[in-house]
Order: structure tokens, then C-alpha cells, then sequence
């Protein structure tokens, strides 16, 4: 087991930048996500620690030991492939046994081994079937054992659950997690579902345009976004634009907005608040005071959506299309066309530069 | 993605080279050299090496426009490439309907690897075993007077229909395999629908499936109209006297009268008539592939 | 649903009628070489005098023997450069890459019959000459496109993951090729060399324009028997060819699918 450090990793394909100056810790033991859109070179960053290609500057260590050049062959890492590569001409046992017998391992050692693996992935007894004749998620979990039972020090996801649908994907996190827990290997997975990051890792990267744009545990990207991509692609986010007070920001039409966290900006720069559509609250009638959401807007309900255990209400507000998100308490029901008053704390506000 | 590609390929050639060479170098030794030599013999009074006086000339491709023999003959071969390829046409494609829309599983499969597995046999064996059936007192001869009342002489052999016959046999399997591919690859659901829209087997074949099935009746064309204008042996062994083709007049240029300038002129016109076909019929071709 | 039915019946009854078109001179043919009668005089009388005969036969033999000799380092060489080739446009991308893949048609496209005289001018000009060895050079060249193709089409159903996957579980080059790739042609690979084989064996076109009295192949032989007149023992030489080549084939034929049915 070992940490991965990645510093100042650029890698360029002709003219295009893939990975500009990453650099991102993977503490040994942890559970990271590198989340973004297509194109923001996740794959490439997870190739670069797998070894099968080499970065055009800076360093990659393995728990300590510099590997920028070394290939993927002599690395001792896993990894889970998307369409899970399994070798079609092996059986399953044969395809969990690869590792250990390129090495030269000893046959008995390997069988013990190989229905080890199969256990833990709860296969023990497919191991003589063919890749073919498995169903998507068994095929999943052999790839994991595949790529396991070497003991390599890190484990690479490359979105590894994609191929799956909804129901079986649920199911396979959580059993991917419970493995991850079991060894402890350190494990680096690949994914564009916010979702997926969210529920599964400790700490999640989101990049863009080759370039690392947040990294932190779920929790604080999502409440405290650094930036309007951030904000955005990790979850919903209500974003109003406007000049810095220094506390928040003042819209076009000299409504203040307050902000509880975020950047120091400068009074009067381009700024820019972000507030999650959960933490809005929504009246029909403004006299309530409430001291503690601070922040006040008038709107008018444009649209409703019911999704059962919740209500997602579209209010328009000078020209803007704010998200409010309701839980279902069989209460309130907001008729479209309705005047309503938004309400919401400064401590559910972030204040961030504008992009 | 795109541009990893284009930076791989700068350093690809290099990898590739000392795999791809020998193959290649063979190719150009026995393929691509001999056919430009052949252009360049067939400007040529006299082959170099004979020890006589030779120089370069014309004559060889003046002879085929000034003498209308060749010509004739060279429409006798493209007439009977057509008449070969057409017969092929209607023998084969109904033959890939049934094997591509009527059959199912194992027997499909089966009947299929019998209908192309002759083809992969000897071709110059199955020509001969025509002659069998063929001939006088032949099979088909003895068969037919066996079950007619009145004596009638069958004697096909050395015959133009002879020919047809035995190219028709060595190539309708080619038709048959790609009229099924591009058979098989029509979705069945299309004729269902075309079906509830009120269409009838006749129109559906007409306005659908045929067009459909269009590249792989060109390509099926292609592959056998250019080997038949080139054929000499089949014509030969089935045709007797009758059997005088623009091959059989170049095979005579090398084997019998040895004036080999004007066997290359004649088989250079020759490849550039098929060139031309074959480019026309390549962009359908390409997508057939 | 009735005139359906009809026409299945009629669908399957004509592909029969096909298949008899197709086999039924060549079983006459073989039957005939069991035929005492050499002239092919009816009724039928069992005999394996005209096997028996082949034996006698020198020529006949030393060209079945050229042939096979042909057919086998044919394979061989096909094989080899074959394999190698596919592997290097699967796996790099170059310039010329489409274009190289075009020049492989020629060869397949062109009738023998002008392959086969540019040959004999083109080895008569470089004083390679006539023979064995001419013969050989020509069915390599006819038989490599093939070999590439099949092994090609095979290559591309290959997925690169594959290797990936083997490197990072520690297998070096020689291990992921021997291991994963080369497992996953092998079928392609065998199905070229049977092509190629089958090519060479039954090539006649070819190798009737570059053999010589003395170093000519079987099919070439025959030709000439042919063309002196028909005898039982054309019709015995023939059957032992047809249902060696379509033996082969059906072998290929386990390893490779013809295109269609995935």
C-alpha cells in the first residue's frame, strides 16, 4: 500500500493541453474521485499513474519512489478498465491468475490465491466459466479480482461502473467500497457521474481543460465551491452575478446578496454568489421577518416539477430562472403564476470570482 | 483523442516499417514490377534479351486497333464477362435471398458453406468435370434419353452455351456471398413495416430490398465480370474452335507464337479496361467491403 | 400465411436445385474415375484401376509433389510476413497507412491471366527465369493479400484494453503478444495460412505461364492431359484435388467465418 503524489504534471498531444501543472496527493489508504466533463483529462491523469504513458514534465510517486518512467508493467499497480478487458480466450480463474502467473508464481499458490480473490469478489464458484457467459456485473467484479490479487499498491478505476445500469451500478458501489475498505488499498477512480463521486469517495478532484480546478472531501466542494464551474458541475447551483461588497455581492438592480464563506474579494470587483436550490426556502408572504436567512428575493412561480419526495419550483426574478428545491411535507402547493418571496441564509451563500 | 492519434503516427511508420517491409517488397517484386515491365515490353519490337536488334515502337497497340480481330474479340470477351455476370445475377441473388431470409440457424449455416466451399475447390477441375456432363454421350445426353420417348443428341460440349455454363459454375458462388451480406445486414423489421404500410412482396422487393442490396450485387458484378473478360482456360477446355476469347489470344502470344510485346500490349489493354471498371464500380464497392 | 408457406417451399426447393448445379458434374466427375470404361462408357463397373494407375504416372507425381512443396513454404512465408504485416497496420498509425491497404487489391482484382504473363516477362527481364522458384515468388504474392485480410479482419475485433490490462498486471511485451494478442489472431492466422495454401495449391493460371517441362505443378499438368483428351485417370487426379481442397476448406472454415453470422 502507498500514497500517490503527482507534481506539476503537464502532458501535451500536439497542440492540445491534456493535463496543464497537476499536481494532487492521494494519501495512502483513501478513496479519491477525479470527476469532470469529457475531455478534462481524468482518463489522461489516470493513465500518467498507471504508466501507460509518460508525463512531458513533472513527477509521479508511488508511495515514495519517483515512477514518471517507469512502465506500466514494472509499476505494481491495479486497475479496473471500463469495458473490463477480460481476456476472452481464459477462463475466469485464468483470467484472475494472470498477474500471479506472468510473475512465475507456483501453480498451488496461484489456485489458492485466485479462489481467495473469487470469494472476496463473491465468485468462488464461477471459476471455470468464460467472460462471455457472465452478466455485466459479475464481469465487474472479475476485473477487480484480476486486478487485486497481485496486492499492487494502488488500485485505478477507469469508470469502472459505466458500463452497468442505474439499479446494478447502486449495488456495485457499495460493494466496491466495502472491498476498498477490506484491503485498504489506496484507489484512484475515474468517473463523470457527480453522483458517483459524491457517495463513494473520500476526497474528490474535479478537473477541466487538463487543469485541477478543486480538490477536497465531497462535503466541502459542495458547500464551499471555488469556483462557478465547481459549483455547477458538483451538484445544482442557483449563481447570481454582480460587484463585490466584501460580504457578497450587489446585484444590477442594487439588491444586496450576503455572503457566509468564500474568497476575499475586493469591494467593487466582478463577483460572483452560489447558493445550493435545497437551501432556499420559499413564502407566499413576506411579512414573516426572519432575521436569519438575510437574504430576500420576490419572484414569480413559473414552473413546478413534482418528484415525489420533493418539489423543484422554477421562480423567475428580474429576467433570471432561480431553482428552489422543496421536500414534500404535504403542505404547501405553490400555483404556477404565484407571487412568493425567496428566503435564504448568507451561510448557504459563496462568494467567489467571477469567470 | 484525435490528437493523441496524430502524435503517435509521427513515430508509427518507424515501429511499422521493419513489419510491413517484406511483405510489401514482396508484393512489389511479383506484383507491381512485373505489371509497369509489362507496359514498358509492350513497347518493344523485340524482347532485349533474345540477342536480336530491338527498339521501341507502337506497333504492338497499332496491331490491336488496325486489325479488328483483337477487337473483336475483346468485345467477344466483354459480351461474354456480361452475359457470364448476368446469368450469375439471376441464379445467384435469389439463391442469397432464400439463404439470407428464408433460412434459419444451423441449416442456414450449413447450406451456406456448401453453396461458396466449390468455390474454393479447383477451378480447372470443376470446368473439366463439365465436359463429363456435358459431351456427347455425356451424363446429360444419357440422362435425357433415357427418360424421353424419341432419340434426341445433346452435344453442348465445344459449344458458346458450354462456356456460360462453366463460368456461370465456377462463379455464382462469388454472387451468392455478397448478395447475402448485404442481405443478411437488412434489418427484417424493415420489411415488417414496409409490410403494414400496405406495400406487397413484389413492391417491397422492388423499392427496398433490392436497392438495399444494391452494393453487394455491384461488388458480386465487379469480382466476376473482370476475371471472366480474362478467362482462357475455361473457354479452351469447353469451348473448343468456338472457344477463341481476347485470353486465349493472349495466352497464344506466350505459350505458342511467342511475339510476347504484343502479348503484353494485348494484356495491358486489357488491365486498363478492368481498371476503368473496377474504378467505376469502386465507390460502391468500398462500401460493400 | 398460406402462400408464404408456398413460397418457403419454393425458396428451399431452388436452393437445392442450386446445390445440385453446383455438385453434380464433380460427383459424376469422381464417379466416372471408379468407371472401368475409359471412355466414360455406361453401365457403371466399379474399378481403382485409374488410382492405381496414378501411381505409375512419374510426371503426375513429381508434380503433386512440386505442388505440395509449393503450397506448403507458400503458406509458410504467407504466414509469417502476413501476420506481421496486419499486426503493424493494426497497430500504428502512419501516413500511406489507407494507401498501403489499397495496394493489397490489386493483386486479388487483376485476372491471373495478366498477373501471370507480367510475371513471366518481368522474371524473364531480371533473368529469375521460369520454374519452381518463379512459381513460388508468384503464389506468395497472390496468396500474401489474402492472408492479410483475414488476419486483419480478425485483428480488428480485438480490443487494445487487452493489452493494457496484461501490462498492468505486470506482463512484459513478449508476454502480452504471446499471451493475449497472438492467442486472440491465432483463428485469423490459421484461416490466412489454409487460404493461402488452398490459393497455391489450386492456383493454375500463374503457374501455367512461369513452369518449364520439367518444374511444373500439378493443376498445370493436368491442363495438359486435358488438352491431349480426357481419360479416367484426369477424372481420378481430379477427385483426390477436390476433395483435398474442399476438406481444407472446411477446415478453414472451423477457424474462420465467412463475414454474416456473428
Amino acid at each position: 500500500m502507498a500514497g500517490v503524489q503527482v507534481s506539476n504534471v503537464s502532458r501535451s498531444f500536439g497542440a492540445h493541453k491534456a493535463l496543464d501543472d497537476v499536481s494532487i496527493d492521494f494519501a495512502d489508504g483513501g478513496f479519491y474521485a477525479l470527476l469532470g466533463p469529457s475531455g478534462s483529462g481524468k482518463t489522461t491523469l489516470l493513465r500518467q499513474i498507471a504508466g501507460f504513458d509518460f508525463p512531458d514534465s513533472g513527477r509521479i510517486a508511488i508511495g515514495g519512489e519517483s515512477v514518471e518512467r517507469v512502465p506500466v508493467e514494472k509499476r505494481r499497480i491495479g486497475m479496473v478498465f471500463q469495458n473490463y478487458a477480460l481476456f476472452p480466450n481464459m477462463s475466469v480463474a485464468d483470467n484472475v491468475a494472470f498477474g500471479l502467473s506472468v510473475r512465475g508464481e507456483p501453480k498451488a499458490v496461484i489456485a489458492a490465491e485466485v479462489q481467495g480473490a473469487l470469494d472476496l469478489v463473491q465468485l468462488g464458484k464461477l471459476g471455470g466459466r468464460r467472460p462471455h457467459q457472465l452478466s455485466g456485473g459479475q464481469r465487474q467484479r472479475v476485473a477487480l479480482a484480476r486486478a487485486i490479487i497481485t496486492k499492487p499498491r494502488v488500485l485505478l478505476l477507469d469508470e469502472p461502473l459505466g458500463a452497468l445500469d442505474k439499479a446494478l451500478r447502486v449495488g456495485m458501489q457499495i460493494e466496491l467500497k466495502r472491498i476498498q475498505r477490506e484491503i485498504g488499498i489506496t484507489t484512484i477512480f475515474v468517473t463523470h457521474d457527480q453522483e458517483e463521486a459524491l457517495t463513494m469517495s473520500d476526497r474528490v478532484g474535479i478537473l477541466r481543460d487538463g487543469k485541477l480546478v478543486q480538490e477536497g472531501p465531497p462535503e466541502e466542494i459542495y458547500n464551499r465551491p471555488k469556483s462557478e464551474f465547481a459549483a455547477t458541475f458538483l451538484g445544482d447551483a442557483n449563481i447570481f452575478r454582480g460587484e463585490s461588497t466584501g460580504n457578497g455581492i450587489r446585484l444590477p438592480d442594487g439588491t444586496a446578496i450576503f455572503a457566509g464563506s468564500g474568497a476575499n474579494l475586493a469591494p467593487g470587483a466582478k463577483a460572483i454568489c452560489a447558493v445550493r436550490p435545497e437551501r432556499i426556502r420559499i413564502f407566499t408572504d413576506a411579512a414573516a421577518p426572519d432575521t436569519a436567512n438575510a437574504n430576500v428575493l420576490r419572484g414569480e412561480v413559473s414552473k413546478r416539477i413534482f418528484a415525489g419526495n420533493s418539489s423543484t419550483y422554477f421562480v423567475e426574478r428580474g429576467g433570471q430562472m432561480l431553482k428552489v428545491i422543496v421536500q414534500n411535507t404535504g403542505v404547501d402547493k405553490l400555483a404556477e403564476g404565484q407571487e412568493v418571496v425567496l428566503r435564504w441564509s448568507p451561510e448557504s451563500t459563496v462568494l467567489m470570482a467571477a469567470s | 483523442m484525435a490528437a493523441q492519434v496524430a502524435a503517435a503516427s509521427r513515430s508509427g511508420l518507424r515501429s511499422a516499417l521493419p513489419l510491413l517491409a517484406p511483405a510489401y517488397l514482396w508484393l512489389t517484386v511479383a506484383i507491381f514490377l512485373p505489371l509497369s515491365a509489362m507496359v514498358f515490353f509492350s513497347l518493344m519490337t523485340e524482347l532485349p534479351l533474345s540477342g536480336k536488334p530491338w527498339a521501341f515502337t507502337l506497333e504492338n497497340y497499332t496491331a490491336f486497333f488496325s486489325q479488328s480481330l483483337y477487337l473483336t474479340l475483346l468485345l467477344a470477351s466483354l459480351r461474354l464477362g456480361l452475359e457470364v455476370t448476368l446469368w450469375c445475377i439471376i441464379v445467384g441473388y435469389p439463391a442469397a435471398y432464400v439463404l439470407a431470409k428464408v433460412l434459419k440457424g444451423r441449416s442456414r449455416e450449413a447450406i451456406f458453406l456448401l453453396v461458396i466451399l466449390p468455390f474454393w475447390s479447383n477451378g480447372l477441375v470443376r470446368i473439366f468435370s463439365w465436359a463429363m456432363v456435358l459431351r456427347e454421350g455425356g451424363i446429360l445426353d444419357t440422362a435425357l434419353n433415357a427418360v424421353l420417348p424419341f432419340k434426341i443428341n445433346i452435344d453442348l460440349m465445344y459449344s458458346y452455351p458450354a462456356v456460360i455454363i462453366g463460368l456461370v459454375h465456377s462463379y455464382v458462388p462469388y454472387m451468392v456471398l455478397t448478395c447475402y451480406l448485404t442481405l443478411q445486414a437488412i434489418d427484417d423489421s424493415l420489411i415488417e413495416a414496409g409490410r403494414s404500410l400496405g406495400a406487397s412482396r413484389l413492391q417491397m422487393l422492388k423499392r427496398v430490398i433490392i436497392p438495399l442490396s444494391m452494393p453487394g450485387l455491384v461488388a458480386g458484378a465487379a469480382l466476376i465480370f473482370v476475371p471472366v473478360v480474362g478467362s482462357f482456360m475455361e473457354p479452351r477446355i469447353l469451348g473448343g474452335r468456338t472457344g477463341t476469347f481476347y485470353g486465349t489470344v493472349i495466352e497464344d502470344q506466350f505459350v505458342a507464337v511467342f511475339n510476347w510485346p504484343l502479348g503484353a500490349a494485348l494484356s495491358f489493354i486489357l488491365l486498363a479496361v478492368v481498371l476503368v471498371i473496377l474504378a467505376v464500380a469502386s465507390p460502391v464497392l468500398r462500401r460493400a467491403m | 400465411m398460406a402462400t408464404t408457406r408456398v413460397l418457403e417451399w419454393l425458396g428451399r426447393l431452388y436452393i437445392w436445385l442450386l446445390l445440385a448445379f453446383l455438385y453434380v458434374p464433380i460427383i459424376i466427375m469422381a464417379l466416372m474415375s471408379f468407371n472401368v470404361s475409359p471412355f466414360y462408357q455406361l453401365p457403371f463397373e466399379w474399378t481403382t484401376e485409374w488410382y492405381a494407375s496414378l501411381w505409375q504416372n512419374d510426371q503426375l507425381i513429381s508434380a503433386t509433389w512440386n505442388s505440395l512443396e509449393i503450397a506448403v513454404i507458400t503458406t509458410i512465408i504467407c504466414v509469417v510476413l502476413g501476420s506481421a504485416a496486419s499486426l503493424a497496420l493494426y497497430r500504428y498509425e502512419f501516413r500511406g497507412k489507407k494507401f498501403l491497404q489499397a495496394l493489397l487489391f490489386p493483386p486479388i482484382a487483376i485476372p491471373w491471366l495478366i498477373t501471370g504473363t507480367a510475371m513471366l516477362i518481368f522474371f524473364f527481364g531480371v533473368g529469375i527465369g521460369r520454374g519452381l522458384f518463379a512459381i513460388l515468388l508468384g503464389h506468395v504474392a497472390l496468396a500474401l493479400p489474402y492472408v492479410i485480410v483475414v488476419a486483419s479482419a480478425r485483428l480488428q475485433t480485438f480490443a487494445p484494453e487487452l493489452e493494457e490490462a496484461a501490462r498492468s498486471l505486470g506482463a512484459n511485451q513478449w508476454q502480452v503478444t504471446n499471451r493475449v494478442t497472438l492467442p486472440w489472431i491465432m483463428p485469423g492466422v490459421i484461416a490466412g495460412g489454409l487460404f493461402a495454401f488452398a490459393v497455391s495449391f489450386d492456383q493454375f493460371v500463374v503457374s501455367y505461364f512461369l513452369s518449364t517441362p520439367g518444374q511444373t505443378t500439378l493443376p498445370v499438368e493436368i491442363y495438359a492431359a486435358i488438352r491431349k483428351g480426357f481419360t479416367p485417370e484426369i477424372n481420378a487426379v481430379s477427385t483426390i484435388i477436390i476433395v483435398v481442397s474442399m476438406a481444407l476448406m472446411l477446415l478453414t472454415a472451423r477457424f474462420f467465418k465467412f463475414g454474416g453470422e456473428k
